[in-house]
């Protein structure tokens, strides 16, 4: 078990390194930087320029620059951006915390429900009550999650469900930190929602066709023929069975929700990486933008990581090779 | 002496696209206390099917037709869920053919047994019950905490076995238990098999295609084809003088009816589609010995001696089934 | 084609369906300049964000027409987007009516439109956005950008996809790992941020053309790589069989056999793959669109129609009708789908 974790860790490292190449290098695909847009204002002298660019080191060799930055990140310094003037990790900082919940949040939201319902339609299929939930899904699956964003937007602005936009809410100074949380969570509730909305779907369907699959499975014969009654085959041998692909995908989910999470956070006015990685392409603050990315890709293979080692306490036959 | 097994006149169909196609037309068959009966024939011929409706485990789309099941004297067919959980296990116990498949992957092949014990006993007790049969079918105690893909084929099934026996059934089912297995292993299976029905009196539904594996602690053998039983009787007479045409090619099929240099026989054709059986005797395409009433209708079971034989070729019973 | 429509319309009748749908869209997509009644960067200030307008047989008096027609719209407080029907004013429809001349695709002179009324009345179908261009034919002309966004970037991951996943399947070993080390090094980054990245790289300011290719790159850029990765996969199956040894031992190039043998052997999955993958690149450009990243204005695609909406509550709440692009999206990315499904069913062994 130890030797299996420590091999997805050494794994982990190049292509941590490769992420971060491939990061440097897209950006730096980019005909001009971010003092191209100022050379054009007339107020600035091109020596003022020419200064900030040697204080950014963007003068120098792109190879160079490449492994000042990464000297950079490694100490935890991802440089600074251009537009807000502060150090990049304290934006990011603010921000990843808000995804980070969000994510979390709809995780969580969606796997709670749509198991459930794939078990129970599983149990149901070929009657109604399936033919219905599989339709539905098949809706979720196909809207775009920016259009229920939207809509849930729209809904609720109708009829001020839910507060729209940022997180908090203004407050008496002396309001206690419970309050504070929940009020962070009612703030959380529609982006929150709109991302599990356009994640059940696809979950519901994976889950039904484990779950049918694992009932059709040689040892579910062997468990009625020792007489166990139905429910006791269905909960201990097919669940076991069918939940752990689900486990496996749980990295994939992990990026789809980011993705996801992204689009749906500017859209609703949740203050996390979306709409900070947005605002730096806005104003191509390249160390921003190639920040954001790093962290986007660090935060996908860490979820990976984290479900291959759930699934190795889940499948004995990874554990015990 | 008692039957603990009656089967008589079974049909089991099979709901295929709307249609329905028959499978088991009329199955009839007995096993009596401490007897082994073989249930021989190709794939395809409806011998799993027969050993699941004992167990009535059929399979998704397939359902009952007619007939009826006497486990102990009862009619198993009436039975309700509940009662069929009851009896699974305690009275009948079933092996099946390819162990790694048969064992749920993420429990310890101790627990996977465990759960098959019926009645009321603590845990400790349980685990010894445990390890008292794996004693019996020559697993080591530590077998108990394995997986399923930690053991050999020959482990797995003996795992299966287990889990078959650890209630003393009356009736034991054994599906191909050999046929994934390699050949050493598959002796050792069998010899395990032969020992444990004789200490522990057991009756055994033993089906197979192999008829030499059935020849090995049989009693009695049935012979099946296209889903029904063409000859039954005892297990020497029908291989020293096989009546039916079906048995008598397989019988010559067997590598030591052969001397060296003769060609090696097959039977020609092959089974046929349930959906579409030739008209009157199903295997009259393939049968060397076939007359024109062969080809209109049906035969019955014409007894000889103590055996039955569904044969024109031996009396003129006729038994038209409509399918 | 006949034979694969039947074989559709057995297999799932919503495929069915989904395809002629699909076709509509297309046709629609194509023949914009004739079907759509006004061109799409015509603005009529005084109507902004106008309801749709309703079409009527019957008038206020019970009297039955046979031509359609829609009423006049009285504009009450242009400030506050006001609007209230003029029951005094009737315009009936006229079909294949005359118009100063358009250019389709910009080049050729046309100047018949499929329905319209007297220059006086208004027919915004699905009313009018922020400037007052009427929303029913900027869905058309932006139909052109969404649908076809999709399937070209598809085709062009498909390529990358099947000769890379092709050739690291086929010849295994250092290649192989070199290059599925790359997709994986492109797929561990989330789809939404690799675009963003992606598009940060170049200007903001592009002339539509250089957009509209650069959009195209930057989605066939993230999506070849998961093609080539199953592509792989299943080569790396089809490697191993006989047929591809008979083939080897009878002195045929690598390259050959690639192309002619394990390649073909890929496409029933392919191509239900890419069916089902169009829908994600339709997405990737409306985000890029509704961000202000895609394709620019004037020009319409039906996710820049939806930027509007963002972070301005007050549009959204006033007028609704702003979201009909998005169901658009919604209806198109749907019948792929379903599409993608019946194509699944067809093509798989099984149901032969």
């Amino acid at each position: 078990m130890k030797k299996y974790i420590l091999r997805r860790l050494a794994q982990f490292i190049p292509l941590i390194f490769g992420m971060t190449l491939i990061s440097f290098l897209i950006i730096n695909l980019a005909p001009g930087d971010y003092f191209t847009q100022l050379k054009m204002n007339p107020e600035i002298s091109p020596q003022t320029i020419e200064e900030m660019r040697k204080s950014f080191g963007l003068d120098k060799h792109p190879i160079i620059q490449y492994f000042y930055w990464i000297k950079n990140v490694l100490k935890f310094n991802l440089g600074e951006s251009f537009a807000y003037h502060v150090p990049v990790s304290f934006l990011i900082k603010q921000k990843l915390k808000n995804t980070i919940s969000l994510s979390i949040f709809s995780l969580l939201l969606t796997w709670l429900i749509s198991i459930p319902l794939g078990i129970y339609a599983a149990t149901k299929e070929g009657k109604w009550q399936e033919k219905i939930l599989s339709f539905l899904a098949y809706i979720g699956i196909s809207i775009p999650s920016f259009l229920i964003a939207m809509l849930l937007v729209f809904f609720s602005a109708k009829t001020m469900v839910f507060p729209i936009g940022g997180t908090t809410s203004i407050f008496s100074p002396d309001a206690t930190s419970w309050e504070k949380f929940i009020d962070y969570i009612r703030h959380l509730l529609l982006p929150g929602i709109a991302l599990t909305l356009s994640g059940i779907g696809s979950l519901y369907r994976l889950m039904k066709n484990n779950f049918l699959e694992a009932l059709e499975s040689p040892y579910i014969i062997t468990a009625y023929a020792k007489g166990l009654p139905k429910l006791k085959v269905f909960y201990k041998h097919a669940l076991r069975n069918s939940i752990n692909p689900m486990i496996t995908i749980f990295g994939y989910e992990l990026s789809g929700i980011l993705s996801g999470a992204a689009l749906v956070e500017i859209i609703t006015n949740w203050p996390g990486m979306g709409r900070l990685i947005l605002d730096a392409v806005l104003s191509q603050d390249i160390y921003l933008v190639m920040a954001s990315l790093l962290i986007g890709g660090i935060l996908l293979v860490v979820g990976n990581l984290l479900s291959d080692i759930l699934i190795a306490f889940a499948d004995p036959r990874i554990r015990l090779r | 002496m008692e039957k603990i097994l009656e089967i008589k006149n079974l049909i089991v169909s099979f709901k295929i696209r709307e249609k329905k196609v028959k499978i088991l037309r009329g199955v009839d068959l007995s096993i009596e206390k401490n007897e082994v009966v073989s249930l021989a024939g190709e794939s395809g011929s409806g011998k799993t099917l027969t050993g699941l409706s004992v167990i009535k485990l059929l399979p998704k789309n397939a359902f009952f037709e007619n007939g009826e099941i006497y486990i102990d004297g009862e009619n198993i067919l009436e039975f309700s869920e509940i009662e069929m959980e009851k009896i699974r296990g305690e009275k009948i116990g079933m092996i099946f053919q390819e162990p790694s498949s048969y064992l749920n992957p993420v429990y310890t092949v101790g627990n996977q047994v465990e759960e098959a014990i019926k009645g009321k006993i603590n845990k400790k007790e349980k685990k010894e019950k445990v390890i008292q049969i794996f004693k019996e079918v020559g697993l080591k105690e530590n077998v108990y905490f394995k997986y399923p893909h930690q053991l050999s084929g020959g482990m797995q099934q003996r795992v299966l076995i287990s889990i078959a026996l650890i209630n003393n059934p009356y009736l034991l089912i054994a599906d191909e238990v050999t046929t994934a297995l390699d050949v050493t292993t598959a002796i050792q299976i069998i010899e395990l098999l032969k020992n444990l029905i004789n200490k522990f009196k057991l009756s055994v539904l033993f089906i197979t295609h192999d008829i030499s594996l059935a020849k090995i602690f049989s009693h009695k053998i049935a012979v099946m084809y296209s889903g029904e039983i063409v000859e039954i009787g005892p297990i020497q007479k029908i291989f020293e003088n096989p009546l039916h045409p079906y048995t008598e090619n397989l019988i010559s099929c067997l590598p030591e009816k052969y001397k060296k240099g003769d060609k090696l026989k097959t039977i020609p054709g092959n089974i046929p589609d349930f959906e579409n059986l030739p008209s009157g005797c199903s295997f009259h395409p393939r049968c060397y010995y076939k007359k024109e009433i062969c080809l209109t209708n049906q035969p019955g079971k014409t007894q000889i001696e103590e055996r039955f034989v569904r044969c024109f070729k031996y009396g003129n019973i006729v038994e038209n089934r409509k399918s | 084609m006949n034979n694969l429509l039947k074989k559709l319309k057995k297999a799932n009748k919503f495929s069915f369906f989904s395809f002629w749908i699909l076709f509509l869209l297309y046709i629609g997509a194509f023949l914009a300049d004739f079907i759509s009644p006004y061109p799409y960067d015509c603005q009529y200030r005084q109507y902004s964000l106008c309801p749709p307008t309703k079409i009527h047989f019957i008038d206020k008096n019970g009297k039955f027409h046979l031509r359609p027609f829609i009423y006049g719209i009285k504009v009450i407080n242009p400030y506050f987007n006001e609007y209230e029907i003029d029951y005094s004013k009737i315009y009936p429809i006229r079909f294949f009516v005359k118009v100063p001349e358009r250019k389709i695709f910009g080049r050729i002179k046309f100047g018949i439109c499929l329905f319209r009324v007297e220059d006086e009345g208004k027919i915004f179908l699905f009313g009018t956005d922020i400037h007052g261009r009427d929303i029913f034919s900027r869905i058309l002309y932006g139909a052109r950008i969404s649908l076809s966004i999709g399937i070209i970037g598809v085709c062009i991951s498909f390529l990358l996809g099947l000769l890379i996943g092709g050739i690291s399947g086929y010849f295994g070993g250092k290649l192989d790992t070199f290059l599925m080390r790359i997709v994986e090094i492109i797929m561990v980054f989330p789809g939404f941020y690799l675009m963003l990245a992606l598009r940060a790289s170049f200007p903001l300011n592009l002339s539509s053309i250089e957009i509209y290719l650069l959009i195209v790159v930057i989605l066939s850029f993230i999506g070849w790589a998961s093609l080539a990765r199953i592509i792989r996969g299943m080569v790396l199956s089809i490697k191993e069989e006989e047929y591809i040894l008979a083939s080897r031992a009878l002195g045929l190039s690598s390259f050959r056999i690639i192309i002619r043998h394990i390649l073909p052997n890929t496409f029933s999955y392919s191509i239900t793959a890419l069916t089902l993958s169009i829908p994600g690149y339709i997405l990737g450009e409306s985000a890029l669109s509704i961000l202000g990243l895609g394709i620019q204005e004037p020009y319409p695609s039906w996710g820049n129609m939806l930027s509007s909406a963002i972070g301005n509550l007050k549009i959204l709440t006033t007028a609704p009708w702003m979201l009909i692009p998005g169901f658009f999206i919604f209806l198109t990315i749907i019948c792929f789908n379903f599409l993608g499904d019946g194509l699944r069913t067809v093509f798989d062994p099984k149901n032969w």
